[in-house]
């Protein structure tokens, strides 16, 4: 595309971004806002300068997202697992749809501090919670995405006599990864959440503790800076997740 | 049509199946019947079916739609099972896609996976066995694309393609998987008539060559007469075969000469009149 | 596979219980577990504790006071959210350039953990109501945002396009093609707004509320009573489960024309 339509693009969408951050600046300078509740960009990302220099950025980041990452990964393996029984097969589904409807409406995070007193506060007890409560999306859509096939997919598979792990790995799940897939990026976030929630109720470190710690301690620029941390780590996830998409799923929306 | 290069692409019957002798039986149907449970009750859609089906030859199933041609065809290809009655191949009872057929769908754009490749959908046919080595998989899939006429198109996505070339595909998947009998679900009716003329020819000369038994089932008179040796013309529901008639026209068989031939036409009116007088062929 | 109806019906009633069947099953090893002393911990209390202690707080009225107020503020958030979701939504869907204008911002804050949102809003706000109800609306807003947009977007062209040879006025085509095109879409959102907002102000309330379920659960962690706290979950489990339903019948009753999604 030309480069005119391709500015066209981001421009306006840039425009927007550096016209609220130069509104919150100026703002703050004049005294409109209290930098006590609202530091200025400039001041935050100075702090941010500071503590990503001082090194201190990567223990509480690699501890939150290796968290997040193992929970998400369990969730993802068994979600699709359950959901490609539940979805071929009527008497496997028949039999976990009541215990599946019955945990799915409890609200996850509710669940921690329970499991906190239950399992004991720790990295065991947070895994499981974000494991149970990045399981459902995937398992549902997994479910929807393997009833949904195209029966003539499936009857595919049979006239040409191929096995049932075959039939599985060739054929049931690539044609319900476009729907799986919308189910782990829903997962996704949840699963991120729920290790920052698990951190603010009961964690040590990791950067939803920080971000709570630094509120209680006053220190609210470095509240700030974490939680420019902790967005910027979230929109690279979502960039992540779309890339990996695009390119495992190039078909998707083209038949 | 080009020339095919056929000596790498070699045909050989299962070992344990008896070399055909002239009019023997390749399928059976067998007092078959087929009725659907719905909240209205029963419904008879197949009423004791009686059809065999010779080796090597080419038999069209003819009949208005809605009558379970497809459900026919079903039945015969192992996709499902029939209420009473048997389906056999080759003397052997059918309860299950059995080896040695393929069942080629009406849609089919679905039955290709977008996912793969067109060479990769071929491979899906023959891929599972471990004769072939990846290299010689490649190899083979080109081989039968070529077949069909779509060399060069390995690496494209069914999306990619027509409809009548996706058909193609189809059908060289189909004969990857070497089988000795083709069922054709209306494989023509979703495409224009000139690609529906090509594909005819093409599935002609497929046939005359690996010495095929192929069942076609369609709605077209045209097709059915141009096509095959006999004919099974079905009733409407509850469905069972009115007559097999002989189409008594000599191979090989031209696009246009033959729908020019005396015979041909004599044949198209009778069975026009016939499925027309019924009160109204679809 | 094949079978009479009567055959096929008998084994979709013994399929069916074979899933109740299980969850009974379940809850008999947690009470067994618990009474036998499989498990050793104080805190792991028999199922029929945790129904007792339900009752109990039934009965008291101190649940259904608990869970009324926390209900009603995540209403209110969720409305306003919604609301502006909707909006907005309207605005963005018919107008490509406003969209691009927005999409980075929302893009920014929409992945933003919503429990990293309260520190910030506990500085503003203080620790209280208008908090949970701001938080609410704040997450409630991106879905019923996005579902919005794509609802107006993908509503069928051939729909627009016949209001255009009929001729209708910018506001009629709004009106009586647009919007009711984006329902479906708008409702979807709606539907997974609502899931998303008891569990938003169920956080809200345990990192920085003083009240409602959320803290009531926190607060039986810090006293070590496991049998409230569980009450106080399956409770919470009930209230999603009805909300749903509710979203469902309305969904029905307003979109009559729209098949099974």
């Amino acid at each position: 595309m030309s480069r005119r339509t391709a500015m066209a693009r981001w421009l306006p969408g840039a425009a927007s971004v550096l016209l609220v951050l130069a509104a919150w600046e100026a703002a703050v300078r004049a005294g409109a806002v209290n930098p006590a509740l609202l530091p200025a960009p400039s001041v935050v990302l100075s702090t941010l300068g500071g503590v990503l220099r001082a090194g201190e950025v990567f223990g509480p980041l690699r501890q939150t997202l290796q968290l997040m990452a193992a929970g998400y990964a369990i969730a993802c393996v068994l979600g699709i697992a359950l959901g490609i029984v539940m979805g071929r097969s009527e008497a496997g589904y028949r039999l976990f749809e009541p215990l599946v409807e019955l945990v799915r409406p409890i609200p996850k995070p509710a669940l921690i501090p329970p499991l906190f007193l239950f399992l004991g506060i720790g990295v065991k007890t947070m895994l499981f919670i974000v494991v149970l409560a990045a399981f459902f999306p995937v398992l549902i859509n997994t479910v929807q995405g393997v009833r949904g096939i195209d029966p003539v997919l499936l009857n595919t598979a049979r006239t040409f006599r191929l096995g049932r792990a075959a039939v599985v790995f060739k054929v049931v799940l690539p044609a319900a990864l476009p729907m799986i897939a919308i189910g782990m990026r829903v997962s996704l976030a949840i699963a991120l959440t729920l290790v920052i929630v698990a951190e603010m109720l009961a964690g040590e470190n990791g950067v939803g503790f920080l971000i709570l710690d630094m509120q209680r301690a006053f220190r609210i620029q470095h509240m700030y800076a974490w939680l420019v941390v902790l967005a910027a780590v979230g929109v690279a996830l979502n960039a992540a997740f779309e890339w990996v998409e695009r390119r495992l799923l190039p078909w998707r929306g083209r038949q | 049509m080009k020339n095919h290069h056929l000596s790498a692409v070699r045909v050989t019957a299962p070992p344990d199946v008896p070399h055909p002798t002239p009019a023997a039986r390749a399928i059976e149907l067998d007092h078959v019947s087929r009725s659907f449970s719905s909240s209205e009750g029963e419904l008879l859609a197949l009423r004791d079916i009686a059809l065999e089906v010779r080796e090597g030859e080419f038999l069209a199933i003819l009949g208005p739609s809605g009558c379970g041609k497809s459900t026919l065809l079903q039945i015969m290809a192992g996709l499902m099972p029939a209420s009473s009655g048997q389906a056999r191949l080759h003397g052997r009872p059918v309860d299950g896609p059995p080896e040695g057929m393929v069942y080629l769908f009406q849609q089919y754009a679905k039955s290709l996976l977008p996912w793969r490749s067109v060479a990769a959908n071929v491979a899906l046919a023959f891929e599972g066995d471990a004769r072939y080595s990846r290299a010689q998989v490649r190899e083979r899939a080109g081989q039968y694309l070529a077949l069909v006429g779509l060399t060069g198109f390995e690496k494209h996505y069914p999306w990619q393609l027509s409809g009548g070339m996706q058909q193609r595909v189809a059908i060289a998947r189909a004969l990857a998987a070497n089988p000795r009998v083709l069922l054709l679900d209306e494989p023509f009716s979703a495409v224009d008539a000139l690609t529906r003329v090509e594909l005819q020819t093409l599935i002609l000369d497929l046939w005359r060559r690996h010495g095929l038994t192929v069942v076609l089932v369609t709605h077209d008179v045209d097709e059915a007469v141009f096509l095959s040796d006999r004919i099974a013309i079905l009733s409407r529901r509850p469905t069972t075969v009115e007559e097999v008639i002989d189409t008594g026209i000599a191979h090989p068989r031209d696009a246009i000469a033959t729908r020019e031939h005396p015979r041909f036409l004599a044949l198209r009116h009778a069975l026009m009149e016939r499925l027309l007088q019924r009160g109204g062929h679809a | 596979m094949h079978g009479t109806t009567t055959s096929i019906g008998l084994r979709r009633l013994l399929q069916g219980m074979s899933g109740i069947a299980l969850v009974l099953a379940l809850l008999a090893l947690w009470e067994a577990s618990a009474r036998l002393g499989w498990v050793e911990s104080r805190n792991w209390p028999p199922f029929t504790q945790v129904l007792l202690a339900l009752w109990d707080g039934l009965r008291s009225g101190e649940l259904l006071r608990l869970v009324a107020s926390t209900v009603g503020f995540m209403l209110v958030g969720y409305a306003a959210g919604s609301a502006a979701g909707i909006a907005l939504g309207l605005l963005l869907g018919l107008s490509p350039l406003a969209q691009r204008f927005a999409s980075p911002l929302v893009e920014t804050l929409r992945p933003i953990p919503i429990a990293a949102v309260v520190p910030p809003l506990i500085l503003f706000l203080g620790v209280g109501d208008a908090l949970k109800i701001f938080t609410v609306a704040f997450s409630t807003f991106f879905p019923v945002l996005l579902n919005t947009i794509a609802g107006v977007r993908d509503g069928s062209e051939v729909l627009r396009q016949t209001a255009r040879t009929l001729r209708l006025s910018r506001a009629a085509t709004l009106r009586k093609i647009v919007l009711p095109g984006a329902l479906p879409a708008i409702f979807a959102g709606l539907r997974t707004s609502l899931g998303i907002a008891l569990v938003v102000v169920i956080v809200a309330e345990m990192v920085a509320g003083a009240s409602g379920v959320g803290h009531f659960i926190v607060q039986s962690q810090y006293a070590m009573q496991p049998a409230p706290m569980y009450a106080a979950v399956a409770c919470l489990s009930l209230v999603g489960y009805a909300l749903n339903r509710l979203v469902l019948v309305l969904e029905r009753s307003a979109l009559p024309w729209h098949g099974a999604s």
